[in-house]
């Protein structure tokens, strides 16, 4: 490869020639520190050690690489370093129109798809004064609230996998591969749905759906009872969680968190009652919160959410209304000037859309919001002092994905 | 719709508002210059009439001609969205105060806007990029973008017309395409 001056050919193609040399970098920085909480944390003290987890390492939630100051095995310091999954989602969305960006919505939260798509509808219902035909809105609630259970159920799996223990993981997946499939009879996918459309959703409610359905709520209380009992009456389990990674509820607030993260703290904040949407006003479900704060307290509450999702979803199979679950809507969608914002409840928090409008087919701007990213901010102040497994218990039990932080 | 947070807003920061409080659907907004976001912020955070505690989102956006910093909030007192828009930043140099002090939490959604837009959060301690690798020197969500390297050819690439316009000067001729693979003016 021949190099002139300043530009250079792209490794991919010689025929692209690059300005700059995009290298790789170290993963101690040589480079004087840019920021004075870099400078801060790469000065390294007497008897401390920096160490590098991920960012293919299995506790990690995907593809996330932190650097960690330690002292013997106490966590004295870390820096999440992100990016490694980022495939720059909002400027894809920017390029795309209306109805493209929804499928880009999906890849976000792999496990919860439909509370992706959600808010980015539900934006552009606003900035088109659509009316949502009110069995559309039934199905929404009812499939995510589905989509919750199946994600609470994981990250129950997968905090107990992080911990050591292989079993739970295997229960939990009995249960989620039931609902999965089941959303896969109404929405053709198994995981990336891409079934809200701007107006309602993609197809009706069908046999196969509702047959498979029945049967499994018949016997869901009983099965996620019996998982739980898995890990809720586990010794171990119990005593590596609590008083780990306790947050307080008033730095929780500030530190933007949200969902169950938040109530775990004791604040009762839950956008489907404090800034309603869709159907829950008329919807009879609790808001579980605990006390403590800890790693326990987060995963006993999801179980208590699971509880009130299956609630939710009964009551939505008795009121559900007959009618169109589309709006009419031309192809091609241009609204006029205008912004938007839009939030939902989903499992790990709010997730928001924020679309600006320009009078074009395209989003001028596409802000995604996601609840995970505030919550990896906080391991800065979760973990110090604690010892190295107890970061996985915390990053277990915030149930980070990065497919959402990193966009 | 809520009538009465518009009064009160109107009331309180009647000086310090850069044009008239706007409602749509469940959304309030204000618009403010960038050097009154941290006095404005705290008033809505502190003050009991409003309370609003709790920060939704905060974005960066480049509308051509300038910038802006777009703040959500909710708040108990309200059962409105309540949108804060920073508005004029300079578009060569964005600067705006901020807010960690009052939301730590802001300080990675800072980071963000400022991988993104390039915009200076005076105050922020770890402002540093944090999806784009630490030698990357464009900001990928403006909307001068010039996409120095493969991604020209991406089929998105040079589709409105103000990118297209805004490349930089010293662009190879011919470097930014059109949807169908065409070159652009050379």
């Amino acid at each position: 490869m021949t190099t002139t001056d300043h530009r250079r050919a792209s490794a991919d193609d010689p025929r692209v020639m690059l300005d700059e040399q995009v290298g790789v970098f170290e993963p101690i920085p040589p480079y004087p520190p840019r920021t004075e909480r870099e400078a801060e944390f790469y000065s390294v003290g007497d008897g401390e050690l920096l160490i590098n987890i991920g960012p293919h390492h299995p506790a990690t939630h995907g593809v996330m690489r932190v650097v960690m100051k330690l002292n013997g095995e106490t966590i004295v310091d870390l820096d999440p370093v992100l990016g490694y999954l980022h495939r720059g989602v909002e400027k894809l969305c920017e390029n795309a129109d209306f109805h493209q960006t929804i499928a880009y919505m999906d890849p976000l939260e792999y496990v919860s798809s439909l509370f992706c798509e959600w808010p980015a509808v539900m934006a552009y219902e606003k900035l088109l004064d659509v009316e949502v035909p009110r069995r559309a809105e039934y199905i929404r609630v009812l499939t995510g609230e589905l989509n919750r259970v199946s994600s609470h159920l994981l990250a129950m799996g997968f905090h107990a996998l992080d911990l050591g223990g292989l079993t739970p993981i295997l229960y939990s997946f009995i249960e989620r591969d039931e609902i999965v499939e089941m959303l896969a009879a109404i929405t053709g996918q198994r995981m990336l749905f891409n079934y809200f459309r701007i107006g309602g959703v993609n197809g009706d409610l069908n046999h196969e759906f509702m047959s498979r359905l029945g049967d499994w709520m018949s016997r869901a209380t009983e099965q996620v009872e019996a998982n739980v009992g898995l890990l809720s009456e586990n010794e171990i389990f119990v005593r590596r969680n609590r008083d780990i990674g306790v947050m307080d509820p008033e730095t929780a607030i500030k530190m933007c968190w949200t969902g169950p993260n938040l109530r775990a703290s004791g604040v009762p904040f839950d956008i489907r009652r404090a800034h309603p949407y869709s159907v829950y006003p008329e919807l009879d479900f609790d808001i579980p919160t605990r006390k403590e704060g800890d790693s326990l307290a987060r995963y006993l509450l999801r179980i208590d959410e699971v509880k009130q999702s299956l609630r939710i979803i009964d009551q939505c199979l008795h009121q559900m209304p007959d009618g169109p679950v589309l709006a009419k809507l031309p192809r091609l969608l241009r609204p006029r000037p205008g912004r938007a914002f839009a939030a939902v409840e989903g499992p790990r928090g709010e997730y928001a859309i924020y679309a600006v409008s320009d009078g074009t087919d395209q989003p001028f701007r596409f802000r995604i919001h996601d609840p995970s990213f505030l919550h990896l901010q906080s391991f800065g102040r979760l973990v110090p002092g604690k010892l190295i497994a107890d970061w996985m218990t915390v990053n277990a039990s915030l149930d980070p994905i990065m497919g959402g932080i990193d966009k | 719709m809520d009538r009465a947070i518009r009064q009160r807003l109107e009331e309180r920061f009647g000086d310090v508002l850069a044009g008239p409080v706007r409602q749509r659907h469940d959304e309030t907004e204000i618009r403010i210059g960038p050097g009154d976001v941290p006095d404005v912020l705290r008033a809505l955070y502190d003050e009991p009439t409003f309370g609003f505690q709790l920060l939704a989102d905060l974005a960066g956006v480049d509308t051509g001609d300038s910038m802006e910093v777009v703040y959500h909030l909710w708040g108990a007192s309200s059962p409105d969205w309540l949108r804060v828009i920073a508005v004029g930043l300079d578009r060569d140099a964005p600067r705006v105060p901020s807010i960690v002090s009052l939301w730590p939490g802001a300080e990675w959604l800072e980071r963000e806007a400022y991988d993104m837009f390039g915009i200076i959060f005076e105050g922020n301690r770890d402002l540093r990029r944090i999806f784009m690798p630490p030698d990357y020197k464009s900001f990928p969500l403006r909307k001068d973008f010039y996409l120095p390297d493969d991604a020209a050819r991406s089929p998105g690439a040079g589709v409105r017309a103000m990118e297209a316009t805004h490349a930089p000067r010293n662009a190879p001729p011919g470097a930014i395409r059109r949807v169908g693979g065409q070159a652009g003016p050379r």
